[in-house]
């Protein structure tokens, strides 16, 4: 396949060693100063915790951080709980409990900064509404969403880093997303049967 | 379908119990997708609780802001009524059921990921859910097709995460202030709004 793919799976990553209450402190630090940067919905925050999870903190191995976003796309209720998994693969070499409670952590950290803004905004909308600043924050941060979500699309790619039956699959997906409204959890039904009959590999 | 705008708000403003009911019906509905929808329906159609107008609104403010949309949404509905208590038990109810069967099916992934033949459907699974991924860009792309500036603006931040490495927050903080300053509303008729910074 093309070099595009070969990037994602290079880099080792040396865990930093930390005890239990340690890596939880960490775990809610980081989602804590991320949180207010979810723009454009959160997606755009994918491209961030690949980085952290896998090359900065060793949460997770590239391939668990592509299985971890499909599990969380496939389960029910919004993606971005994607943020607990990643908070569990942190605490899970500390056994289930942790791992647990280290997911709960994450999770509340990803919420809580960006629902305490949203209360602000919502009490004080009827001012914000017509006030410049909303408008240039809504015309100014709308084009860099949509480059930041391309860059999380390719990262996504990279990182599931499949053969060329996969890339095809990938593809293939992405123009039935755009031009069909067929459910996506089709779409992942039938990759996982061609992933069981070994069609695709990674 | 029911001309939602025809709709009034007619039921009592929900209490906090209400708001976790109501947005745990949200969640459960939404099994499969679809959740703005099914929060329109309930807290609009079925509930009384807003007109369609006061939450087309709150997705307005939901998508402006930091944060995952439907959550944002939830605490919109949950401010509305009853401030950050209510808002709290809006994403409580929202979360709840979703969030400990992600952790179930978490849990057993960790546990199990390993086993030969839940990696290969695995495999599979993760091409479906990069394509989706992919789509996420192209989606929103039309909204700009026509204005030179933003196809530029992205195309500049494509560039620097993609073969820059550049990270979220520092793209974020030199590019936000910057398109901020060039998309600022020039008033075109001569009435300056008063006490804002310009």
């Amino acid at each position: 396949m093309p070099p595009l793919l070969l990037t994602a799976a290079a880099a080792t990553c040396t865990p930093m060693r930390l005890n239990d209450l340690g890596h939880l402190l960490q775990v809610m630090g980081t989602f804590l100063g991320l949180s207010l940067f979810s723009l454009g919905g959160g997606n755009t925050l994918l491209a961030e915790y690949h980085h952290l999870s896998v090359a900065q903190y060793c949460w997770l191995r590239p391939a668990q951080f592509a299985d971890i976003y499909a599990l969380a796309e496939a389960a029910p209720g919004p993606s971005s709980m994607i943020v607990g998994l990643l908070g569990m693969g942190a605490g899970w070499p500390e056994g289930p409990g942790w791992a647990l409670l280290s997911a709960y952590g994450a999770e509340i950290a990803i919420l809580l900064p960006s629902t305490l803004l949203m209360v602000v905004a919502c009490l004080s909308w009827n001012r914000l509404r017509d006030s410049p600043w909303r408008v240039a924050f809504e015309r100014g941060l709308g084009p860099i969403t949509l480059g930041i979500l391309f860059a999380v699309g390719v990262k996504i790619l990279q990182t599931a880093d499949t053969n060329a039956a996969g890339v095809v699959v990938s593809l293939l997906v992405c123009v039935l997303m755009l031009r069909t409204r067929i459910s996506p959890l089709w779409f992942m039904a039938v990759a996982g049967g061609l992933g069981a009959f070994g069609l695709i590999n990674r | 379908m029911t001309d939602v705008s025809e709709l009034s708000p007619t039921a009592p403003a929900p209490g906090l119990r209400q708001l976790f009911t109501g947005m745990l019906m949200v969640a459960l509905s939404a099994f499969g997708g679809g959740l703005s929808a099914w929060s329109q329906r309930i807290i609009v159609e079925q509930r009384r609780w807003m007109s369609n107008e006061e939450f087309l609104t709150g997705l307005t403010v939901a998508r402006l802001f930091p944060g995952p949309n439907q959550i944002n949404m939830a605490v919109y509905v949950g401010t509305f009524f009853r401030g950050l208590p209510g808002a709290l038990a809006a994403l409580a109810g929202m979360l709840l059921v979703p969030f400990t069967l992600l952790m179930g099916v978490g849990l057993l992934y960790f546990q199990f990921h390993t086993l030969p033949a839940l990696d290969r459907v695995l495999a599979g699974v993760v091409a479906a859910a990069a394509g989706m991924a992919l789509s996420m860009g192209f989606k929103i792309l039309d909204e700009y097709g026509k204005d030179p500036v933003a196809l530029l603006l992205a195309a500049v931040a494509f560039v620097l995460m993609q073969f820059f490495h550049m990270r979220l927050v520092p793209l974020v903080l030199v590019a936000g202030p910057l398109a901020m300053a060039w998309y600022w509303p020039r008033p075109s008729p001569p009435r300056p709004p008063a006490g804002e910074p310009r």
